[in-house]
């Protein structure tokens, strides 16, 4: 952290009307960027008045790595390795968003096992994604605990992932047209198993965190997010729905399997950090209750997972857009084609980026150990904000 | 009631005091990992014919492949053969992004996934594993899972069992062309 104290009327401090602060020396103060690992690679710019945060900016960019640019030069099923790693902790759901546009475009029909498979394993992985949020978010506001509750339920369900795909992190699970391979035998029943066992052991998370005294005195009330505000930044995903914004893609615009499941949305109303912490805690029931109930419909299913390509998978000239619900907030590929094996455009429109920028009006007014807790609430990661 | 949050949390901390942990000690003890982890890419040699497929297909291009061309004399044909010999082949696992696309593209089942995982090296250098390397790990690739009985068999499986269908329809038809055979001559 750099420290910097300079006048009100220099050009950094920028964005301040000189006769608010008419005499007073500001202080801005450069939060991150630091590692890549953390949430410190999203550099904060503040300016502050004392402890009182008078504006933030944040910084983008720092881990961009031109994934858009890379689409244009890769064919599909290389973007599919591209595209799962902008937001490394939603891989098997940013694959999916490139597959569906693709598949639309050149009008494939997945099999019906290979839809019920993507979905239960697009609900894993929202779990996976949540947990981690579940455990970093009071890591960050110094509850230690948490995280390792948050990562022995993890490993349960990462390991059914790898023994289907092979990934941990990273499946490349997806195909245009469906699946890489079958499961393996027997993986329904144990996915259920493992299903069984988060669903028995969550609670001690829950318990622990949920209505922890200390928790609720850092997060509720603070960085209150109002609809119309999450609305007009375009937060999706849990941060938008625990303001109140009943949107969900899974039951509003159904893909995949989505449409003949009963998706219940897990919505709040303050809109505040615990109301955002509890979203993300009750989602992962019901993404447990959900890829259940499609593992019941695999197990009826049966058939090939993936169809027949033609040697070189082009996508005919047109374009579509594909949103999906990913983990953190809806997902969208745009995709342009010029009748090529390598897209001529592929946009991406992600959860992250847009939950970001809410920061510029959730932080001033906030003191700074606030900062802390609303920046581990609005859910993001930094690779799906610089892409 | 105030301190019941923390009450509560502390019953869980309690109870999970009481259990055994869930942490695996692991250079101590090694993690099972299932057939299908993507730990590192073996090359069977012999298999690879050098067409190049999954030097191509590499989303970041870090296999590097050398070979020249050999005349291979065929007795009793009008000209020589012409076959690739593979001169060199480097996998560059500072580089791989472990998407499998290259195992997935060999159309001769050159190339296999292995779930060894523990080739960190101090030197980046190290980590281009040439054809020795390469070969080394042809042993630690594991047989691939059953798959489930409700999808489609794979394409492996598929060709397989049609090949030995059709071993049994020429082993059948050479059986009965044989008794045949000997009824007549009999």
């Amino acid at each position: 952290m750099t420290h910097e104290v300079i006048a009100s009327t220099g050009i950094d401090a920028a964005g301040l009307a000189e006769d608010e602060y008419p005499l007073g020396t500001d202080m801005v103060l450069n939060i991150g960027p630091q590692h890549p690992s953390t949430h410190g690679v999203l550099r904060l710019k503040l300016v502050l008045d004392g402890e009182r945060v008078v504006s933030a900016e944040p910084v983008i960019g720092y881990m961009h790595r031109g994934a858009e640019k890379l689409f244009e030069a890769r064919d599909y099923r290389q973007i599919t390795m591209l595209a799962n790693r902008h937001d490394w902790l939603s891989a098997f759901s940013n694959e999916l968003g490139v597959v569906l546009a693709v598949e639309r475009m050149m009008g494939i029909a997945v099999p019906d096992r290979a839809v019920w498979l993507r979905t239960a394993l697009a609900e894993l992985n929202r779990v996976l994604n949540h947990l981690v949020f579940l455990g970093s978010y009071p890591l960050e506001i110094g509850a230690l605990t948490p995280v390792f509750y948050a990562f022995r339920e993890r490993e349960k369900i990462q390991a059914v992932l790898e023994e289907a795909s092979g990934g941990r992190i990273h499946y490349m699970y997806n195909r245009v047209g469906g699946l890489k391979e079958e499961v393996p035998l027997g993986w329904t029943r144990r996915t259920r198993e493992a299903i069984g066992e988060v669903r028995k052991t969550l609670p001690d998370l829950d318990i622990l965190i949920r209505r922890n005294e200390i928790f609720m005195a850092r997060t509720v009330g603070i960085g209150v997010l109002p609809a119309e505000q999450a609305a007009a930044f375009g937060a999706s995903g849990p941060v938008a729905r625990a303001s109140g914004l009943d949107f969900d893609l899974r039951r509003d615009e159904p893909y995949l399997a989505y449409g003949d499941l009963d998706v219940p949305v897990v919505t709040r109303t303050t809109g505040d950090c615990h109301a955002r912490f509890e979203c993300l805690l009750d989602q992962v029931y019901v993404s447990l209750d959900l890829a259940e109930a499609c593992l019941a419909k695999v197990d009826q299913l049966s058939g090939p997972v993936n169809v027949r390509l033609p040697k070189l998978v082009k996508a005919p000239e047109g374009h579509t857009y594909a949103w999906t619900e990913n983990p953190l907030g809806v997902n969208g590929y745009y995709l342009v084609s010029r009748g090529e094996r390598t897209p001529w455009r592929l946009k991406l429109r992600t959860a992250s980026y847009a939950n970001v920028q809410a920061l510029t009006t959730l932080l001033p007014g906030t003191l700074v150990p606030d900062l802390v807790s609303i920046m581990g609430s609005m859910l993001f990661v930094v690779g799906d904000v610089d892409k | 009631m105030k301190g019941i949050g923390l009450a509560k949390g502390l019953a869980v901390t309690l109870k999970t005091m009481t259990r055994r942990a869930t942490t695996r000690q692991y250079p101590d003890v090694e993690p099972e990992l299932p057939p299908r982890t993507k730990g590192v890419i073996a090359l069977i040699e012999e298999n690879c014919t050098v067409c190049m497929l999954c030097a191509r297909e590499c989303p970041d291009w870090c296999i590097y492949i050398d070979s020249h061309k050999e005349e291979v004399v065929v007795p009793g044909a009008a000209r020589a053969r012409q076959r690739n010999v593979l001169d060199q082949f480097t996998i560059d696992f500072s580089l791989c992004m472990y998407c499998g696309i290259c195992v997935d593209s060999c159309p001769f089942d050159a190339l296999h996934w292995s779930p060894e995982f523990e080739y960190a090296e101090y030197d980046v250098n190290d980590l281009l594993h040439g054809r020795d390397r390469l070969r080394e790990w042809v042993l630690t690739v594991p047989a691939p899972p059953a798959q489930d009985a409700n999808g489609a068999p794979a394409k492996e499986q598929a060709a397989a069992e049609k090949a030995l269908a059709a071993a049994a329809a020429k082993a059948a038809a050479q059986a009965e062309a044989g008794t045949e055979d000997g009824n007549g001559r009999m």
